[in-house]
């Protein structure tokens, strides 16, 4: 098991400031870099489920993970990095329309966490990320949402293995998942 | 009307010319809820969803929700989620399975067919309220065709398969085309869209035209346009409903007639394989003309669609005439195996949704043509919906009217059977004051 040293902290902060200043760069083609290519990305459905009689006066009642689609049911994404690629290249094309002209962001990381995995190398590492969204004159939105990743160092560099991303909505009320979290 | 208006001068009597206010009048949309989703068939989900007894969705029909729910007696009831008492909501959830609906604000409680069974304060009280009067109001008509549920406001509606007509010799194509079945996973994608519920109902009815401008990021210069100018075809089967195939010419070899799944999903080895397989049984279950059908994309009046290549069921729910609530299903044949789930349900999402490369493009068009249409000073120059005009006929293979793939018929067809449907309720509605 990894130690988890404050520089260790440090490094992992830096590296999601770094990250969301890339995206809110529109440095797409960079961030790539910053993913493993077996990397995992989700963003499951957020329901509202019918509370189970049995699992009531316990926390399991409240589970977030009930709310989550799972299995076979169709998450809003589940991405390896050829979709990644697909998406950060295509904003780069004069008639890609969703992304021309293209949406101002800006991302606030915080509540970073980072723990061990049994694995070398390999952190699990929490985060919350608010993104201020801001389309064609005045379409603005904001999304909240809690990402959960696996970190990996690859040549010393961390990279992003697996990133969960659970949005705050049920009703998505932005115009578009679309972007990188 | 509410407009200055006649609905004649709203779509032209041969729907090639449609004005923008039909996107944007408020006094209209209350127009289309009164006298169309109240009148018409409404889709409310699909039977996989609640298997067992007690199994419940929940839906719209415009902006009046709904519990779709699977009671003791096997059969599925629509009722409105409002209470009695207060109108307060009672259920809550999304989906789920209960016996029970209990209002929270003062616990009146309500079984899966909506019939009321317990009022708490009804012991400390004299009268005695009459409980069998007091269940949710329950949509008087619920059929369903292949495993679509519907329902409707209006009790003397025309029979579900009537209504659907020519539609259900297309619908059967995915719906039929399975031993076992399809079935819809997971609960369904919602999201907003700041456009007018029309909107994606069109696109979906046969504007497939649109693919390689809008889309072009993406699907510029791929086979699949191609094959589309070579073959596509659009149908109205019956006015109102619309659709988009390619139909391949008799003796296509069958790899190039299979499903009529593209793209991305269709180069992987296994999914491949089991298009081959899946396609095997088509000629018996289907006939040979079916076989060699390649649907993309359909509409059934007013507000479902369907996209065949990315396999998703979505209901335009309106919120007022500039916003709706768009809802999206997976759908997959049942017996499919689990690793053809998954990988199908993949190329689902990376295109479809809220999350999806195509979509947005789409809800961006869709969103922009209402902000277009949402101004003054222009009222004088409509639509054209004119494109292939009059060049729609019978087809000696396949039900319906057919016109090239960039023909508008489907449109044209749509608004005014939307423009027939209102011109109809408000004759109607006078008649009755009049009395
Ligand atoms: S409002 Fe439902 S019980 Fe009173
Ligand atoms: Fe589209």
């Amino acid at each position: 098991m990894t130690e988890i040293t404050r520089d260790l902290i440090s490094d992992v902060e830096q590296f999601y400031f770094r990250e969301a200043r890339m995206l809110d760069n529109r440095e797409f083609q960079q961030w790539l870099r910053l993913v493993t290519t077996d990397v995992e990305y989700r963003v499951p459905v957020r329901y509202i489920p019918q509370p189970d009689p049995k699992k009531k006066e316990t926390e399991a009642f409240l589970g977030v993970e009930q709310e989550l689609s799972q299995g076979l049911e169709p998450d809003f994404r589940k991405e390896n990095f050829f979709i990644l690629s697909l998406r950060a290249m295509r904003a780069f094309k004069l008639n890609s329309w969703t992304d021309n002209p293209p949406a101002r962001t800006r991302r606030f990381i915080s509540n970073v966490e980072v723990l061990p995995t049994d694995q070398e190398g390999c952190y699990e590492a929490y985060s919350n990320t608010m993104i201020y969204y801001s389309r064609h004159q005045k379409d603005n939105h904001t999304f909240t949402a809690q990402r959960k990743d696996l970190l990996r160092l690859e040549k010393g560099e961390l990279k992003i293995a697996k990133r969960e991303v659970i949005i705050d909505w049920n009703i998505i009320t932005g115009p578009s998942l679309s972007i990188f979290y | 009307m509410p407009m200055d208006l006649p609905l004649s001068q709203l779509v032209s009597d041969d729907g090639s010319h449609v004005h923008r206010k039909i996107f944007t009048d408020p006094a209209l949309y209350e127009l289309e809820k009164q006298h169309i989703f109240s009148k018409t068939w409404i889709y409310m989900g699909h039977e996989s969803q609640i298997p067992k007894v007690g199994d419940f969705i929940t839906s719209f029909i415009a902006e009046t929700p709904v519990i779709v729910s699977r009671a003791g007696d096997k059969e599925i009831y629509v009722t409105i989620n409002s209470c009695s008492h207060r109108g307060v909501p009672v259920c809550r959830a999304d989906q789920g399975n209960t016996r029970r609906f209990i209002c929270p604000y003062h616990n009146w409680t309500f079984n899966n067919k909506g019939d009321l069974v317990s009022i708490p304060q009804e012991r400390k009280v004299c009268n005695k309220p009459e409980k069998a009067e007091l269940g949710l109001k329950r949509v008087p008509r619920v059929e369903t065709y292949r495993g679509l549920i519907y329902a409707c406001m209006d009790e003397n509606v025309e029979p579900l398969t009537d209504y659907l007509g020519g539609m259900a010799w297309y619908l059967d194509c995915f719906f039929d085309r399975f031993d076992g079945g399809i079935e819809v996973i997971g609960s369904p994608h919602k999201w907003t869209i700041n456009c007018n519920w029309k909107l994606p109902v069109e696109n979906h009815l046969g504007d497939i035209g649109h693919g390689p401008y809008l889309h072009g990021s993406i699907l510029q210069g791929t086979p699949q346009v191609q094959e589309l100018e070579d073959t596509g075809l659009n149908v109205v089967p019956k006015p109102g409903h619309g659709l988009s195939v390619r139909l391949m010419p008799e003796g296509t070899p069958d790899e190039m007639c299979m499903f009529g799944m593209d793209g991305v999903a269709g180069m992987d080895p296994e999914v491949n394989q089991y298009l081959r397989e899946s396609h095997k049984k088509v000629t018996e279950r289907l006939g040979e003309v079916r076989s060699r059908l390649k649907p993309l994309c359909y509409s059934v009046f007013p507000n479902l669609s369907f996209l065949w290549p990315n396999m998703t069921l979505r209901t335009s729910h309106p919120r007022g005439p500039g916003q709706i609530e768009y809802w999206s299903w997976f759908v997959i044949e049942k017996n499919a195996p689990e690793h053809i789930k998954e990988k199908l349900k993949i190329h689902y999402t990376m295109m479809f949704g809220p999350g999806g490369l195509l979509e947005g493009e789409d809800a961006e068009a869709w969103s922009q043509q209402f902000s277009g249409s949402n101004i003054d000073y222009a009222d004088d120059r409509t639509y054209y919906y004119g494109l292939g005009l009059g060049e729609e006929e019978s087809h000696p293979e396949i039900p319906g009217k057919v016109g090239s793939c960039f023909n508008e018929h489907y449109a044209r067809e749509f608004y005014l059977q939307w423009r027939q449907r209102l011109e109809q309720g408000i004759q109607e509605t006078s008649k009755l004051e009049i009395k």
